[in-house]
């Protein structure tokens, strides 16, 4: 098995699916107050059957799941600097068993992989926390999952890279009749390792609340620059994963039981890619907000 | 809260269990004649042999009827023992006594036995919206057989675990023949084959073996 492209191929699947959730939570020229932080405790799931090839067209394939469960945190270092982190605890990849329907044998047997997933790990300073606030956050990837698991090795809850992205966002708030609206885009850029294309990242998100609902709708995308090491390719492994794109809606909706305790409910589809899963992905989890 | 919290892990954990995807592995049912020979010496008995694969391209043995079409050139037994008459040329036919399958072949009697060198042929063709194309021949070399893909051959770099295999059935790599990992993409390349017959395999199937997914695939035209 040429593990290295499964695990080229396993990393774009993962890692878009991850950071389209990264950049929902991430999102907002906001940082936080000193001692102050939000902390969710959330599920994020996938699971596909079909994904977009590299001409952006849809092929199908055995069906695979990715599940994590896992810990997201914004805390106000100081009145400028917001810690931030995203903490796959468990991290569930899973491939079908491919079954004969004439003769009911496994033609092909499914696995799973288990493990704790890819932390992310940042720092954002708010420069501006005005109407428009404005921010520049840090983000490393840390390649704390398990990059080559299950029986085939064709599984992974990581990618093994480590990568840093650099991102800028510019927010603004206003207010349409009852409804506490915000504005926010974004753009950055994420530095790959290991041979990988780095990638030009943007997106916009619309968020209103009124009493105790939230909920915001982004539109966001990943642009490679195709600029990955070619000695990738001339080592008979896959060179599509430095090329991989997408672009991805997202709606993410939050109902605040009490003053600080809440429940999230958020669903993500990317409507263009190339070698990306051509599934939504689903997150539900619980929040803590300190700092109402 | 905690019920809550409980009811959605639960039925995330149940959800994410390794389930099944099936799929049509049907092929058609093939009985072919699989050591026809040119010629027969005449003054030689011959044994003729058979393949048969079901609707899953697995080999099986079955009942089947041997005959001649002229007794005068040659005669066959039930058990495909051949003994020949006179020179000249007849037909040996197989068909199965299960179902409506047959096989023949045109065969001369001779002063000598002649087996005819094979090379087979045919063209590959996707099945998804990646690139495969190119014609390919499977030919004999020695012991070994030698698999030639043809100038025209391309198949996209974008996949990952590319492998190549020889097999009966298009639809999956189950019971087939890891040829190897595809490490060229286009233009003239060859593969050597050792422990395989050249009648063994119908088709060349190309899979993309992380994801199980069939990329395409194509089947010798003789």
């Amino acid at each position: 098995m040429d593990n290295l492209k499964i695990r080229l191929m396993k990393k774009t699947l993962i890692i878009l699916f991850t950071l389209g959730v990264t950049q929902m939570a991430f999102a907002g020229g906001w940082v936080k107050s000193k001692g102050t932080g939000y902390y969710k405790l959330y599920q994020w799931w996938t699971v596909f059957d079909q994904h977009y090839t590299d001409q952006g067209l849809i092929d199908p394939n055995v069906t695979m799941g990715l599940y994590n469960t896992s810990l997201y945190a914004e805390h106000g270092l100081s009145d400028r600097i917001t810690l931030q982190a995203n903490i796959p605890l468990f991290s569930r990849n899973i491939m079908n068993n491919l079954v004969s329907s004439n003769t009911g044998n496994i033609l092909a047997e499914g696995d799973a992989l288990n493990s704790i997933g890819d932390i992310d790990l940042g720092f954002k300073y708010g420069f501006n926390q005005s109407k428009t606030p404005i921010a520049v956050t840090l983000m490393l990837g840390l390649p704390t999952g398990n990059e080559l698991g299950g029986i085939m090795e064709n599984l992974q809850t990581g990618d093994g890279e480590f990568n840093q992205i650099l991102r800028f966002d510019i927010s603004r708030s206003f207010q349409i009749k009852k409804l506490n609206t915000y504005f926010n885009a974004y753009s950055g850029f994420n530095n790959r390792s290991e041979g990988f294309s780095d990638e030009f990242r943007y997106g916009f998100e619309l968020g209103s609340s009124f009493n105790k609902y939230s909920g915001n709708v982004k539109v966001f995308a990943v642009e490679s620059l195709k600029n990955g090491d070619s000695t990738i390719g001339a080592n008979s492994t896959s060179v599509f994963a430095n090329n991989s794109e997408f672009s991805a809606v997202a709606i993410e909706g939050a109902y605040a039981v009490t003053d600080k305790f809440g429940l999230s409910l958020g669903f993500s589809y990317a409507f263009r890619g190339e070698i990306i899963a051509a599934a939504p992905s689903y997150s539900i989890g619980v929040f803590f907000d300190t700092s109402k | 809260m905690k019920y809550f919290i409980l009811i959605i892990s639960g039925t995330i954990f149940l959800a994410s269990c390794v389930k099944d995807d099936f799929i049509d592995d049907r092929v058609d049912p093939v009985l072919r004649i699989s050591n026809a020979p040119d010629t027969i010496a005449i003054d030689t008995l011959y044994q003729f042999q058979y393949t048969y694969r079901n609707n899953i391209g697995i080999e099986e043995e079955i009942d089947v009827n041997w005959s001649s079409s002229n007794d005068a050139i040659f005669s066959i037994d039930q058990n495909g023992l051949c003994t020949p008459q006179g020179i000249g040329s007849a037909y040996v036919k197989i068909d199965a006594v299960t179902n409506e399958l047959v096989d023949s072949a045109l065969v001369h009697i001779g002063n000598e036995t002649v087996i005819p060198t094979t090379e087979r042929t045919g063209s590959l063709n996707t099945t998804t919206f990646y690139t495969l194309e190119g014609d390919f021949v499977l030919r004999e070399d020695g012991d070994n057989l030698i698999l030639e893909f043809a100038e025209n051959y391309e198949a996209s770099s974008s996949l990952p675990g590319l492998y190549v295999y020889l097999t009966n059935n298009p639809n999956t790599t189950s019971g087939a023949y890891e040829i190897g990992a595809v490490s060229v993409f286009s233009g003239e390349h060859s593969y050597s084959i050792s422990g395989v017959d050249i009648n063994e395999y119908d088709y060349i199937l190309y899979f993309c073996a992380p994801f199980n997914v069939k990329v395409g695939d194509g089947q010798f035209e003789n």
